[in-house]
């Protein structure tokens, strides 16, 4: 079912280089309106598999990176409709496309297993996928970012200047997106470890994966040096001055941890959060 | 109903001949009324800016309404005919059309793909009508040409790029900083080349422009010519700067008056806030080491004047994509304006077989006269189908006609 909005992402990507490399204003409307629909396909496929096991599909490791890739493609739209700037677009949906493909090539039908229970739990997941999403969208304006300085300071203005917003409007984009991503990155932490405690004291404390969580655990550990990356990320912006180029950069090696922990790690390493 | 532009521009009259022809300075609706009161033309529009003058008629009888447009050229600038006809151009028809979507796209601009003749444009054609000396077909044709300059603007990259060195300077400080408004300005010294710049950044909205020179009369002289700007005396210029984003550098120095270490100490309170280095002065007043520090951008007047040259290549680039858009935008009108050529004889042939109907009818009418009124209503209702049917297959071959007349058109090699 995941292979409906795949579809019509690779078809957005498709038209969002297109209109990159051509600056057609009829084929940036194209390529935001198949998005759109992409976006709503994938509502659609999210809402059915609500309804289907009685939750939100978070629980396992391929339908949250599905739903990961749901709220990144919302993210992106909110963005370029308060913005009205479509060049960001081509670097997102390769991103989406590439997620996508995992729900759409493993269909799993989510079970949530009896060891994730309570509120805790949902509100753990999903702010980080929250987070996620923000450090996705830092990470592709930090590399515009870079993209664009470089024009601009070897002094050939071609391909990017024409088609990027100012270096200014960049640089503060991706500082909220920093600030917001690292919000929930910190509740969701926070949650998880509030959770643990619990579940350790509950029903389940035998369960490995719960006897599995902590700092030593791969999933946890990147999750923790991530924290680490953005908060000083932060604290350089705002006490030494590091704006632009280096907090683009921050903001791209942040982001390759979260894609590590999300996506290899996930499956193949740790021991605490194999659902 | 003939097109004819007769004009000089740019490509064909030298400017002191340009100056005298000017019907802007002379008004353009005492023109477009002198023109019509003339009568050798059906419509009229007059196209005036500093690099072209040009009469947009239609009329009758091309040849006639040539000879008196040139005459007119003369009489109303007081200009002998001598002196102007050998400078002026004439167009008829489609090439009359083409040639003004063409000065509509930019593409017959001084500066190729410059924005500001479209408006040109269409203020001649609102004058003309306020002075309601356009009709259909000029109507028609200025629309078509508006419709050619937004196509090959929103299609084309032909207007972009900024094309002379302060908008290339502009749109720098605009890709560095986004909005203009809110942001600092320092001149260092105060010449001629400082003062024009610092206008030029005055009116695209900045917020504050200081000017900085050895002396500070000349400063404060300067500042007020600018209007709305301040001075600053020499010894301030490090305090000025950390509170500007742009420094323009414009000094007669012989040798730089900052160095990459002099930039490096004004950055470290900044925090990294970007700050954009204009140096037009030469010999430069700014070390190009100082280029090197991660958040200044450096550009002297060559580096400007290099990115001024590749955006006129890029919009060179451009020319034959909206000579496209041109080309389509001729043909719709030539099929236009032929349906309207193909008008009058078609009204002529319905008159005609109309007439034979109603005459027909007349001479029957003794006859007809006996029937009751509604077999008489037939009569004329199939009378009336007859004759439509009739006409249906001459009217699409007029149609056809006129195609053909089109196709061997196109054939003729372009001009």
């Amino acid at each position: 079912m995941n292979t409906v909005p795949l579809a019509l992402y690779a078809a957005a990507l498709v038209a969002y280089a297109w209109h990159f490399a051509q600056r057609n204003a009829l084929v940036g409307r194209t390529a935001t309106t198949l998005l759109i629909f992409a976006a709503f396909a994938h509502t659609f496929v999210i809402g059915m598999q609500t309804m289907e096991v009685g939750h939100v599909p978070i629980a396992g490791t391929t339908s949250a990176i599905s739903t990961f890739v749901w709220l990144l493609a919302l993210a992106y739209l909110y963005i370029e409709m308060t913005t009205d700037e479509r060049a960001m677009g081509v670097f997102i949906t390769p991103l989406l496309v590439a997620l996508q493909t995992i729900p759409a090539l493993r269909p799993s039908v989510e079970a949530q297993s009896d060891v994730l229970r309570g509120p805790l739990f949902g509100i753990h997941v999903s702010s980080l996928l929250f987070a996620y999403a923000s450090f996705a969208l830092a990470c592709v304006i930090g590399i515009t970012y870079v993209l664009l300085f470089k024009e601009i300071k070897a002094k050939h203005l071609g391909f990017f200047y024409a088609r990027l917003p100012s270096l200014q409007v960049l640089d503060r984009m991706n500082q909220v997106a920093i600030v917001i991503g690292w919000i929930f990155l910190t509740i969701g932490i926070i949650v998880g470890v509030v959770w643990t405690a619990q579940a350790r004291g509950g029903y389940d404390a035998g369960d490995p994966r719960i006897q599995a969580m902590h700092l030593q655990d791969p999933k946890i550990l990147a999750a923790f040096v991530c924290w680490i990356v953005y908060s000083f990320e932060l604290f350089a912006a705002r006490r030494i001055g590091w704006g632009g180029r280096r907090a683009a950069y921050l903001s791209a090696l942040g982001f390759l941890i979260v894609l590590l922990n999300f996506v290899p790690i996930s499956y193949f390493l740790t021991k605490s959060h194999n659902f | 109903m003939r097109l004819l532009i007769l004009g000089i521009s740019h490509q064909t009259a030298p400017v002191e001949l340009r100056e005298r022809v000017d019907f802007q300075a002379r008004g353009v609706a005492d023109a477009l009324r002198a023109l019509a009161a003339r009568g050798s033309t059906r419509e009229a529009a007059v196209v005036s800016t500093c690099n072209r003058a040009e009469l947009v008629v239609a009329c009758d009888d091309a040849a006639e309404t040539r000879a008196d447009l040139t005459r007119f050229f003369g009489d109303f600038n007081h200009v002998s005919p001598a002196e102007v006809t050998p400078h002026l151009y004439e167009l008829v028809d489609l090439d009359a059309a083409r040639h003004l979507f063409r000065v509509a796209a930019g593409l017959d601009s001084l500066v190729v793909g410059e924005p500001q003749i479209l408006g040109q444009v269409k203020d001649a054609h609102a004058l003309a009508t306020e002075t309601q000396t356009v009709g259909p077909v000029l109507n028609r044709l200025f629309h078509a040409s508006f419709a050619v300059g937004k196509r090959v603007r929103t299609e084309t990259a032909l207007g972009s790029g900024a094309v002379s060195i302060s908008f290339a300077a502009v749109s720098l400080a605009r890709k560095i900083f986004g909005d203009l408004d809110g942001r600092n300005v320092v001149v260092i010294g105060a010449g001629e080349m400082g003062k024009l710049t610092a206008r030029h950044m005055k009116a695209q909205g900045v917020q504050h422009v200081t000017i900085v020179s050895r002396t500070m009369a000349h400063a404060a002289r300067t500042a007020e010519a600018i209007g709305g700007a301040s001075a600053a005396p020499w010894d301030d210029m490090d305090a000025v700067m950390s509170a500007s984003d742009i420094v323009i550098t414009a000094t007669g120095a012989a040798s730089p008056i900052l160095t990459k270490a002099h930039v490096e100490a004004i950055m470290r309170p900044r925090r990294n806030r970007p700050l954009f280095v204009i140096d037009i002065a030469m010999p430069r007043d700014v070390e190009a080491a100082a280029g090197e520090i991660e958040q200044v951008f450096l550009y002297n007047i060559d580096d400007l004047q290099a990115t001024v040259r590749e955006n006129l290549a890029r919009r060179a680039s451009e020319v034959a994509r909206a000579e496209a858009i041109v080309r389509d935008e001729v043909d719709k009108f030539g099929a236009w304006l032929r349906s309207r050529g193909a008008i009058p004889t078609v009204v002529a042939l319905r008159q005609r077989f109309e007439d034979i109907r109603r005459a027909e009818l007349e001479r029957l009418e003794f006859k007809l006269s006996a029937l009751p009124p509604d077999a008489r209503a037939r009569v004329d209702e199939i009378t009336h189908l007859i004759v439509e049917k009739l006409l249906l297959t001459p009217t699409e071959q007029l149609k056809a006609l006129g195609d053909t007349d089109a196709s061997r058109n196109k054939s003729r090699p372009p001009r």
